[in-house]
């Protein structure tokens, strides 16, 4: 687990001939064991809350770090609707990502809940897209994360019969789902 | 009952500037266990978050514990 000791191979960043010097080196070491110290730090909450899991880097980029939770009391760390791992995911960057600088999104995860969680957000999208066409009427959904909002946003931003828009405030704000009449007025309603 | 005192007193170290300053006191009630934590007056806001986002993902964190045990967790957050 000790990065430090890791061999350096960060000749692929370097440039100029300053390479060596302590501060360069530093900051690398720091930037690439950003992805192991989350994973303790989250390890450490966990084994506080007294749940029996392990948690692993799963992916890291320039970008994202993603962690994984597994083990017998995983669905306990995952909690209702998502909400103990949402807040686990919460309180991880505001802990790690608190200076700006190598900021990377932390993501934790367990096993598919995600990208399960998506697709069920997608569906759910699709569905209620048809129905506002259908009935002709704007559709409101239920509350949702900024997360969860943007999924669906981005499932329906190419469906030309309705548009999305987010109203009410925190954890009240709500995706509205709205059907387009095509070619204007005077009741130029689409079928199907 | 002492797990989640120390995971309150946990986060909130790593939330904050001045960790030294972090309190946590248990008082406990007939159904609850209220956590009262108080941090430097500078630091309520990095506990707090924005819309209280931060508070509340603790809060989240104590009730998935107190599922486990016979009372609720209660954060109150000193100012």
């Amino acid at each position: 687990m000790d990065n430090k000791d890791k061999p350096q191979d960060g000749a692929l960043f370097v440039t100029g001939t300053s390479a060596a010097t302590p501060s360069t080196r530093d900051h690398d070491v720091d930037d690439e064991g950003k992805a192991e110290e989350a994973a303790e730090l989250l390890d450490e909450i966990l084994e506080l809350m007294d749940l029996d899991v392990d948690v692993d880097v799963r992916s890291e980029d320039d970008e994202e770090i993603v962690l994984d939770i597994t083990g017998r009391d995983a669905g306990r760390a995952i909690g209702k609707k998502g909400a103990t791992l949402d807040s686990l995911q919460f309180l991880l960057n505001k802990i790690l990502n608190r200076q700006a600088e190598g900021r990377r999104h932390l993501v934790v995860d367990s096993g598919d809940y995600r990208e399960r969680h998506e697709k069920g957000l997608v569906t759910l999208a699709k569905r209620e897209a048809k129905r506002a066409v259908q009935e002709g009427r704007t559709i409101t959904l239920q509350p949702m994360s900024a997360r969860d909002r943007r999924v669906i946003h981005l499932s329906l931003a190419k469906l030309e019969d309705v548009t999305t828009m987010s109203q009410g405030e925190g954890t009240q704000r709500r995706i509205q789902i709205i059907p387009q009449r095509q070619g204007g007025g005077g009741g130029a309603r689409r079928r199907g | 009952m002492e797990a989640m005192r120390e995971l309150v007193a946990f986060l909130a170290k790593a939330l904050v500037d001045d960790p030294d300053a972090v309190e946590v006191k248990v008082v406990e009630e007939d159904r609850a266990y209220v956590f009262e934590l108080s941090v430097a007056q500078g630091d309520l806001g990095k506990v707090i978050g924005k819309e209280g986002r931060t508070a509340r993902a603790i809060r989240t964190l104590l009730a998935t514990m107190a599922t486990r045990s016979r009372k609720r967790a209660i954060l109150d957050i000193l100012e």
